[in-house]
């Protein structure tokens, strides 16, 4: 017996359950996202519609585990809809796409659109440790963590320069550091250089030197931080204890973090006082001013 | 492991014993992946010495005279690589905790902020 009024009548509100708007799909075919009120889940519908076209059918795949235990409720046939033939159908079809949606789902984040399509593309399993990068979604990464591989030291490069009056506050990964020139900062491992690279660090959140402050809103467009990877080694080893007295739990882990040495060696985008320079046209426009007069 | 593009490390002695089966490891390692890597880092003095009846190891000695022994006994020949990549890579830095992440010979630029300092406008009125 249909006891609510609106799964009698195929009314859609938000209250509807989300196995009822599938099936209001597959009857007709329509952009999804209008039916849905909820805000939470128009955040995930939107990433998934515009993707995957290999899965002919219109229903959309959902980035969100929840539609998954939705459906777990709803197996129970007295809540399926009036006509009962619909139901059996459709239930063995939604079946399949369940499974294969859990599977899916674990893999999928809400956060990355490249990598839901790059992982759609490849059909590759989690394991991130031995992922193999692209150089495109090298580049990507690194750029978002905040720095930029420009390639290995050569050895005609004098880039270690003696040191100069400017700073720079910047950010790498979710760490910020207010470097000079001839500085070196501990980060955490970053991935796509080899000792003896040179970096570019795109973002610069604050340029200071003695004649000029740039303030960035976030970043500094036109600055670049310039450094050189000194090393990649390990922390020394911290050992996590966890101990619950009286009741026999005891655990021991150690630790190492793996950290990049990094060593600054250029700032670029800020007036940096030059005082070598101020001196000797001084001395050539005295010299001036005293031709000047004798000719007169 | 590069002080402003000095390569640190001198020298990685390999030792390895022929017999023993903790060495198979990098008996293995030395046929397979130990040429590509002196190749990789020419600056690099690697040597390879044998010691009977001892389990195996790598022993790196860098420019500030510290010395590094990694015992490699019952080591995939991959796992032996990153070891040696690892060595190569750190200074020959004292593996102790760190103080600070951040390490300066000129803290300051503009001037230490002191409680006394007043900020001025450009047009010198005091902020």
């Amino acid at each position: 017996m249909i006891f609510r009024m609106k799964d009698r009548f195929g009314l859609l509100t938000m209250h509807t359950p989300i196995r009822r708007c599938l099936q209001a799909l597959n009857r007709e075919p329509q952009p999804t996202l209008s039916l849905f009120k909820d805000p939470s889940s128009l955040r995930s519908f939107s990433v998934a519609a515009f993707s995957n076209h290999n899965i002919s059918s219109p229903l959309p795949i959902f980035t969100n585990s929840k539609p998954a235990s939705a459906f777990g409720k709803w197996h129970d046939p007295r809540y399926f809809s009036t006509s009962k033939q619909d139901d059996h159908t459709k239930k063995a079809d939604i079946h399949e796409e369940i499974e294969d949606e859990d599977d899916s789902d674990d893999n999928y984040d809400d956060e990355d659109e490249e990598d839901y399509e790059d992982d759609d593309d490849e059909c590759v399993s989690v394991s991130s440790s031995k992922k193999v990068y692209t150089a495109e979604e090298k580049e990507a990464e690194a750029t978002a963590i905040g720095y930029k591989v420009v390639g290995p030291l050569q050895k005609d490069d004098q880039v270690f320069k003696p040191y100069e009056p400017a700073f720079a506050v910047v950010q790498i990964g979710s760490h910020q550091f207010k470097v000079s020139n001839g500085d070196s900062i501990f980060t955490e491992r970053l991935k796509f250089c080899e000792v003896n690279d040179k970096l570019i660090l795109n973002k610069v959140l604050l340029l200071g030197s003695a004649s000029q402050t740039i303030i960035g809103r976030p970043i500094v467009p036109d600055a670049a931080v310039h450094a050189v990877v000194e090393e990649h080694a390990l922390d020394a080893k911290v050992i996590i204890f966890k101990k619950k007295r009286r009741k026999n739990y005891r655990r021991t882990k150690g630790h190492r973090q793996e950290l990049t040495k990094l060593r600054i060696t250029d700032i670029e985008g800020v007036e940096k006082p030059q005082i070598e320079l101020a001196e000797k046209p001084s001395e050539s426009a005295k010299k001036e001013q005293e031709k000047v007069p004798l000719s007169a | 492991m590069a002080l402003r593009g000095v390569w640190q490390l001198k020298k990685l002695v390999v030792s390895y014993s022929d017999w023993g089966g903790s060495s198979k490891g990098i008996r293995a390692f030395m046929e397979s992946h130990l040429p590509a890597f002196k190749e990789a880092n020419p600056q690099l003095e690697v040597d390879t010495e044998m010691i009977r009846g001892q389990h195996p190891h790598l022993k790196a000695l860098y420019k500030n005279h510290n010395d590094r022994v990694v015992c490699v006994k019952n080591m995939d020949p991959e796992e032996i690589l990153l070891h040696a990549t690892r060595l190569r890579n750190s200074l020959g830095r004292k593996v102790i905790k760190l103080r600070t992440r951040h390490v300066t010979k000129h803290p300051s630029v503009q001037g230490t902020w002191t409680t006394a300092l007043k900020y001025q406008d450009e047009q010198n009125q005091v902020l």
